[in-house]
């Protein structure tokens, strides 16, 4: 069995929250508010419950198979041969994901700070970074995301309490932004951006049951769904409806505006510390998940094997896109919009497949 | 053994990668651009003047460009302004680094300067590539000058210390301090510039000749008692000091200036906006004319703004509150009265709500919406798309308002 180290709900929580606010400090709020105006705010609280709803099939499926993770339920309930596509789609899905962070990352960094180094030269530092926090194994990235999570968080809430200044509540009308039916669909089909839960599934040997990871799971949805919500309001109250989607980080921006008088202003590096750190975890989780589901399907024992020439995978795919707009309004839109196909309907269908067939777990047999 | 090796991979890789080797840029290796004028172009489709500190002090400053003060050496040197023509703001930076030692920086730019002739034709293409431009930072103010931006940035100079970069932060404070300009900054104008809410407004600036300051009675004044308010940038009776005048309020529709208020109307503009911070108003003595009572008035509380559509005309009702201090009576008469008071109060709620009245009619005629009565109105529609085909900012000019004030003196002074 791939070996996997013990964590707890604590670090799980940190984990996973981390993972999915880390996208506000880049191109999807901006698009979110594009296709919903003033109503993003809480149409990514209808995200966050159609999550909830899509990570009960997963949490269902998992109860159903006690003591096994969800790469070996979808073998499973399908046989070798048809889990491992299953499971090789989700592996894909999360490489192919941390590539698109992490260009969209090196992009957004261009943008704002590095005008002059060269993608590839941005990619490799942080492939390099990601390599050592792999090599290391899952306890470190969980461990670290534990140690980071605090200054993340009173950093996020420090750079929205002082954006405070630029605040116009006038800015959420209208209220139903582009109409209650664009922001319902909308809401429904980027539940994709919480799809990251799905992790802890992956991971299941990693906690101490399944009590433990819906705990965790349904945690950190809600956690992330108030952060991406309050954060969202903090956007649009700041930049309204027609300025906003032209912004490439709304955070960033925001952060940029904080001004109360001559010695209490320019605070990009708060802004730039959780950014990084948060960009670093969430490139490294993603990423080491989809490896690990790669061993999980080819019965590799141990990571550290095919790390380097994974590395040199997740490098490559970072470098294909050609330039920023294919990124942003292409593969970062397309993630965000089509995720949940893998995150929550491959486990759907399982579960519905494995009622019909009527096999359970060895637990629930005795 | 291969711990070693890796942690030593790891140490280089990190120490190298820590230098920032691209990107990295010392700081005696750029010249920080404090200020950034647009004229319309001569020999090129905009001139741009920017403004530096050159980091010396001396007889030998002033660079290549003209001198702050237009003389070599002195205590205002230590910066410059050179003026060019280019096709664009990002080719004419490109173009002056070419004849300047050190790249241009506009990390710390405090001032975006933009000609009056060349707002009047419209700024908006202007705006977004300063907006796109990742070193201007937002928090930069917008002026709009009366002549040429070169100008007034040629005399844009420290008249108290020898720190430009202070002197045009403490001048912004004027602001809050008085109220006679707005504070726009390029956050504010870029997001009134496109709003659905609001039109834009910029703080008007000029260079003051001094001219206005007569010294025989060849003046307008007849001895009745003026607001001190009623100048806009570069009218003001002043002599002395730096040259520079921010006053009065530059008024936009669309991206294109289509009109100016006055120091009076730009603060019952920031009233209205809530943007009003303190200020001294100077109005009649209700029992005594041609003596004039200083109030140091202030607005503790947003004013409340509420508008209904009759047969789709905006009713607007608003109430301003405000309250103040008795600074000064000319007549000596004794206002600490729980009966005399009130008189000063209703007197000056009168000329607030006056003023209010004279200043919507105003904008009602240059049909800009710059109160952001609109962010009010958009509460009465529930989407986007029934709030934009309802075009509030067209509609702004069949509105109708009603104003009621309500001020009260807190404290009369040293004087009981």
């Amino acid at each position: 069995m791939f070996s996997q180290e013990k964590f707890g709900i604590r670090e799980a929580i940190s984990l996973i929250t981390i993972v999915i606010i880390t996208k506000i400090y880049f191109t999807s709020p901006a698009l979110l508010i594009k296709f919903t105006g003033t109503a993003a705010w809480y149409v990514t609280l209808i995200s966050a419950l159609t999550a909830i709803v899509g990570f009960t099939f997963v949490y269902l499926l998992l109860r159903r198979y006690p003591g096994k993770n969800l790469i070996e339920i979808f073998e499973v309930v399908w046989g070798r041969s048809l889990g491992s596509i299953f499971s090789g789609l989700l592996s894909l899905w999360f490489i192919a994901e941390s590539c698109i962070f992490l260009r969209e990352f090196t992009e957004v960094l261009r943008v704002y700070e590095l005008p002059l180094s060269p993608t590839s030269f941005i990619i490799l530092i942080f492939v390099v970074g990601i390599g050592v926090l792999i090599f290391l194994g899952l306890e470190a990235i969980v461990r670290f995301s534990k140690l980071a999570f605090p200054i993340f968080i009173l950093g996020f809430i420090v750079v929205l309490v002082l954006s405070s200044l630029n605040f116009n509540i006038h800015h959420l009308y209208p209220v139903f932004g582009y109409g209650i039916t664009k922001s319902i669909f909308h809401g429904l089909i980027r539940s994709s951006v919480y799809g990251e839960v799905i992790i802890l599934a992956v991971f299941y040997h990693s906690l101490q049951g399944v009590k433990y990871i819906g705990k965790s799971c349904y945690s950190a949805i809600v956690l992330s769904g108030i952060l991406n919500s309050v954060s969202i309001l903090a956007y649009l109250m700041t930049f309204p409806y027609f300025t906003a989607p032209r912004i490439i980080s709304l955070m960033y921006e925001m952060t940029k505006l904080i001004d109360y008088g001559r010695f209490f202003q320019r605070l990009d590096p708060i802004f730039f510390f959780i950014w990084n750190v948060g960009s670093f975890i969430t490139v490294a989780t993603l990423f080491y998940t989809g490896i690990s589901i790669y061993c999980m399907i080819f019965r590799i024992q141990n990571i550290k094997p095919i790390l380097v020439p994974s590395l040199i995978i997740l490098y490559s795919g970072a470098m294909l896109p050609q330039d920023a707009t294919v990124i942003i309004t292409g593969y970062v839109q397309a993630s965000r919009e089509y995720s949940w196909i893998v995150y929550y309907f491959l486990p759907l269908i399982t579960l519905i497949v494995s009622k019909f067939k009527g096999n359970k777990g060895e637990y629930s047999k005795k | 053994m291969n711990k070693w090796l890796i942690l030593t991979a790891i140490i280089l890789v990190i120490v190298f990668s820590v230098t920032a080797c691209y990107d990295s840029r010392e700081i005696e290796e750029l010249a920080y651009v404090l200020a950034i004028g647009i004229d319309e172009g001569v020999n090129d489709r905009v001139r741009l003047t920017i403004q530096f500190p050159t980091l010396k002090t001396g007889p030998a400053a002033g660079g290549n460009g003209e001198n702050g003060d237009n003389s070599v050496g002195g205590e205002q040197d230590g910066y410059t302004t050179i003026t060019f023509d280019a096709p664009s703001i990002a080719a004419g930076i490109d173009i002056a680094n070419t004849f300047l030692p050190r790249s241009l920086n506009f990390m710390h730019t405090k001032y975006v300067v933009i000609s009056e002739k060349l707002a009047k034709k419209g700024i908006t293409e202007l705006l977004m590539s300063l907006v796109r431009y990742r070193e201007i930072r937002k928090t930069a103010h917008v002026v709009i000058v009366k002549g040429s931006a070169e100008d007034f940035l040629k005399e844009n100079k420290p008249t108290i210390g020898t720190t430009l970069s202070k002197t045009m932060e403490l001048l912004m404070e004027g602001t809050y301090n008085t109220g006679y300009f707005p504070n726009t900054t390029l956050h504010d104008f870029h997001n009134s510039v496109h709003s659905t809410y609001e039109q834009a407004i910029a703080i008007k600036g000029a260079v003051n000749d001094f001219k206005n300051i007569k010294e025989n009675g060849d003046t307008d004044y007849k001895g009745y008692i003026k607001t001190g308010g009623e100048y806009t940038a570069g009218e003001i009776p002043r002599k002395g000091g730096s040259k520079v005048d921010l006053f009065g309020t530059a008024v936009f529709k669309w991206g294109k200036m289509v009109g100016e208020l006055n120091g009076d109307e730009t603060r019952i503009l920031l009233i209205v906006r809530n943007e009003f911070n303190r200020g001294i108003f100077t109005i009649e003595d209700p029992k005594s004319h041609n003596s004039a009572i200083s109030l140091n008035v202030q607005q503790v509380k947003p004013p409340e703004t509420t508008i209904r559509f009759e047969e789709g005309r905006p009713i607007i009702k608003l109430n301003i509150m405000l309250e103040g201090e008795l600074l000064a009576v000319e007549s000596m008469i004794n206002y600490n009265t729980y009966q005399l008071k009130p008189l000063i109060e209703r007197a000056f709620e009168k000329y607030v709500r006056e003023e209010t009245y004279k200043l919507f009619e105003k904008c009602k005629d240059l049909n800009a919406d710059v109160f952001q009565f609109g962010t009010v109105a958009a509460k009465h529609f529930m989407t986007i798309q029934e709030w934009e085909q309802f075009k509030w900012l067209d509609r702004f000019q069949d509105s109708e308002i009603n104003v009621n004030v309500e001020f009260y003196i807190r404290r009369t002074g040293n004087i009981i």
